[in-house]
């Protein structure tokens, strides 16, 4: 019979969050001036993100922004107060885990359509999944928040599932 | 950027091996990247708290790696391709002022669609983020 742990990092009541939406959802006309400072910050020069001319000619209709930018064109601004010592934002209703810190673990993007500036989107978070696992270090948690980004007639333009990776 | 080359479902092969590109991140890119995407985390601009937290200095953004990544892709494409899916792992923490190497190879190709094993690894060989993309481009034999 194989022996199982029987120590969990997940309190049930995060657990039965699973499916839940996160935050309400957001929506945001997302703008050249923010696709391009965070172009600018990767150091992705790209024209089709900086120059009419060039977006026509690779066949959009008009600039479009990063295909990760989407994420942070949706970032909502905080107030300082809800800054923690890590620096990190507290949520309002923080997933609570048996853990010391959470790090970022990877993502899976689907990018169905480009977005453009000038795009109003909605942008919707669900806790996707929560799963305890056994690595080489001990035990972790495995988090998916899973984002799906829609325009404003309600089609998919992207959608992602960020890993966060607890310990 | 380097001259735009546009690559063609039909021209390559599994197999193929994409240029490496040799990314950089100075503490400003850093600290502007963390402004341009509102990211107040300290462990990308506090060194004290970043080492406080068990890092040996301060931490490039897992995201800005994905970005890169995803940069990677899109310029190998160009400017008809199409990136559908990226995904990524990050396994391990990438610092300031050290140079990291992407590589990327065509693993499949199905029709106008191909797919790529892209990954970062430092200049040791050791892969920070494994990854895969799957890219839409445009085929010589239809015109």
């Amino acid at each position: 019979m194989r022996v199982v742990s029987t120590t969990s990092l997940i309190p049930a009541e995060t657990a039965a969050r699973v499916g839940e939406l996160l935050a309400p959802p957001v929506t945001v006309t997302v703008t050249a001036e923010g696709s391009q400072r965070y172009a600018q910050a990767v150091g992705d020069l790209n024209p089709i993100y900086f120059d009419e001319t060039a977006a026509h000619a690779a066949g959009y209709r008009t600039m479009v922004v990063p295909p990760t930018y989407v994420a942070y064109a949706l970032v909502q601004g905080r107030p300082l107060g809800d800054i923690g010592i890590d620096g990190l934002f507290v949520g309002d209703k923080p997933i609570r885990l048996e853990v010391a810190r959470i790090m970022f673990g990877g993502e899976e993007w689907d990018f169905v359509a480009p977005v453009h500036a000038g795009d109003v989107i909605t942008g919707e978070a669900r806790l996707a999944a929560i799963d305890q696992k056994d690595g080489s270090k001990g035990p972790f948690v495995r988090i998916t928040r899973e984002i799906t980004y829609r325009t404003a007639a309600g089609e998919v333009v992207a959608r992602t599932r960020q890993i966060g990776i607890a310990r | 950027m380097s001259a735009v080359v546009q690559p063609y479902a039909d021209e390559l092969a599994p197999g193929a091996v994409l240029p490496t590109v040799v990314r950089n991140a100075s503490r400003v890119q850093l600290f502007l990247y963390s402004a341009a995407t509102w990211n107040p985390h300290r462990i990308h601009y506090d060194v004290d708290y970043a080492r406080f937290e068990g890092h040996p200095d301060i931490i490039v953004h897992g995201p800005l790696q994905g970005a890169w990544l995803s940069q990677y892709v899109t310029d190998w494409a160009g400017p008809a391709g199409r990136m559908r899916s990226l995904q990524w792992q990050n396994r391990a923490s990438a610092l300031p002022e050290r140079d990291y190497e992407f590589h990327g190879r065509v693993i499949a190709i199905d029709g106008d669609l191909v797919t790529l094993e892209v990954w970062e690894q430092d200049p040791d060989g050791n892969v920070l983020m494994p990854g895969e993309a799957v890219v839409q481009l445009p085929r010589r034999d239809r015109g």
